[in-house]
């Protein structure tokens, strides 16, 4: 007892800390495209630091406090779940259905904080983040359903366990590989960054449902935003990756995962809405639909 | 680039104890905080006039500013750093001040080119806020016509370093002096003047009053002013027509 309240202590932290270098890497990433410099090893720190740091805050009341730590508080939840190395937490007494039900409640607590700020680009940016969950969750449901058939559990755990028993030869990227492309896909569309950020959309909407958010509550986003990268990449390198055998290997192949999407993020500009449906309803949907084929004959 | 001390800031120090005494650890922490906001300062940049054409170089791969921890952001909410880029209207400055307004705090003002110095080449214009720092508390005035890239950076990393140590605090000038601030915005605007923030409640709130907070403009804003109402949401236009 003792020890799983100890990591599901311990898993949050290691997610944040994993996080913040990944939010380092996009942004060098997005430097060395522009070949610019970039910035410096611990600056997501900085930022977080300095938006929590604010002298002056700007509450638009009770919702608007609840929708950021329902933001917050959703990824929490999903790192309990999200088995990284030695560590398991509550992971092997919930599914992904329980996992893809609780990455949802962040979009949902942002909507409801949103909502209160009465800002008509943020609720257009809610309105788009919705839209784009709805989009990127059909493929996401169906992976799930996919895999789950072919390990024959719906467990993280069991999942890890039957891949890394068997070698690289058994992970889930080598047996279907049609449903590790949609699930990249899906997850590229999940991350939400270019050609995918149409709720951004800093030129059009002024950063969407952010626009209201400054000193904690955006420190908040922030922190929702290392969280976010590290569930992401973790529930994929889990299915698809055979999990970290060790904390090195976890680790390389959690930033592999995530790298992919960021260089490909920049050199594309923004999709709208519809098209954001229109893609990932055909092509992630079409190739998952084609793996779960695959996997029953 | 002008001399901080030749700005009008008259900001007491309020919370720095002097060293020596006081709580090690929330000591460090301050030193913390202040240093996490030396160096990661988000950018609003209102650009009004021609100045605007050197940042994007100072922002892009030439120059690179978030190399220092400096980046753009898009809304008033998110920034820090207010860089107002040219001579200023009489009427941009009322967005000015709005924008201003709804920053929180700390924040930074900083005026690029001649014309936020002194009106610049707009000197005999009618229609121009000649002195940005009479509307606005100013922390750092980059003077040029206009500034290249290298003197806004260079202007920028003096900010960072006035930050670190502290002394950047003319955002506290604003409270404290709102009287003063008050009387010009109210000269060039009309004593019917009000914005939608509540600058002397936010300064009771947060403990930031001066003496000069209120004063005899303060008083005209009072008489004046008339409570904010949430917009009406009106649908059904066909409604009406009907009746």
């Amino acid at each position: 007892m003792m020890e799983i309240l100890l990591e599901i202590t311990v898993m949050p932290l290691i997610a944040f800390v994993i996080g913040l270098f990944m939010v380092l890497m996009m942004r060098r990433i997005a430097a060395k495209i522009q070949r610019r410099v970039g910035p410096p090893l611990l600056q997501p720190l900085y930022d977080i630091i300095k938006l929590y740091g604010k002298q002056t805050q700007n509450s638009h009341g009770l919702l608007h406090d609840i929708g950021i730590v329902m933001a917050v508080g959703g990824y929490i939840a999903a790192e309990t779940m999200v088995p990284v190395p030695g560590m398991n937490g509550i992971a092997d007494k919930s599914g992904l259905l329980a996992l893809a039900y609780v990455t949802m409640i962040p979009s949902l607590g942002l909507a409801l904080g949103v909502g209160q700020c009465a800002n008509p680009n943020g609720s257009i940016g809610i309105a788009r983040a919705l839209t784009a969950m709805l989009a990127y969750d059909v493929p996401f449901v169906l992976i799930i359903f996919g895999v789950a058939y072919a390990y024959g559990s719906n467990n993280l755990v069991d999942m890890i366990a039957a891949q890394q028993a068997g070698g690289i030869a058994t992970w889930g990227a080598v047996k279907m590989p049609l449903l590790a492309i949609a699930g990249l896909f899906s997850l590229y569309a999940m991350l939400g960054k270019q050609p995918f950020e149409i709720y951004v959309a800093p030129a059009e909407i002024a950063t969407g449902p952010m626009v209201e958010m400054g000193g904690k509550y955006l420190g908040g986003l922030f922190v929702m935003q290392c969280f976010q990268l590290f569930t992401a990449t973790a529930i994929y390198v889990s299915i698809f990756l055979g999990g970290g055998e060790n904390w090195l290997t976890f680790i390389v192949k959690l930033f592999a995962v995530v790298a992919i999407p960021m260089s490909l993020a920049f050199v594309f500009p923004r999709y709208r809405t519809e098209d954001v449906l229109a893609v990932v309803w055909r092509w992630p949907v079409l190739i998952s639909l084609a793996g779960i084929w695959l996997v029953m004959h | 680039m002008s001399e901080l001390n030749t700005i009008p800031v008259v900001a007491e120090e309020t919370e720095r104890p002097s060293g020596g005494s006081g709580n090690l650890l929330a000591r460090v922490f301050d030193e913390l905080t202040a240093f996490a906001r030396s160096r990661s300062m988000f950018m609003l940049h209102y650009c009004t006039g021609c100045g605007a054409i050197e940042l994007p170089p100072a922002m892009t791969s030439r120059f690179d500013m978030e190399r220092l921890g400096i980046q753009p952001m898009v809304t008033p909410r998110q920034a820090d750093i207010l860089l107002v880029t040219g001579y200023v209207s009489t009427k941009t400055m009322k967005r000015i001040i709005l924008t201003y307004e709804q920053m929180n705090s700390p924040k930074y003002v900083i005026g690029i080119c001649s014309c936020t110095v002194n009106g610049g080449m707009y000197w005999q214009s009618y229609a121009t806020a000649k002195k940005l720092n009479d509307y606005l508390p100013v922390d750092m005035y980059i003077a040029g016509c206009m500034p290249r890239p290298e003197a806004v950076i260079h202007g920028l990393r003096e900010l960072m370093a006035n930050v670190k140590s502290g002394k950047a605090n003319s955002w506290k000038d604003y409270y404290q002096r709102y009287d003063h601030y008050l009387a010009n915005q109210q000269r060039a605007f009309g004593e019917n003047w009000q914005t939608p923030t509540d600058v002397i409640a936010e300064a009771r709130h947060y403990g930031l009053f001066g003496p000069e907070t209120l004063g005899e403009h303060t008083a005209l804003l009072e008489k004046h002013q008339v409570p904010l109402q949430p917009l009406e949401m009106r649908l059904g236009l066909n409604e009406e027509k009907a009746r």
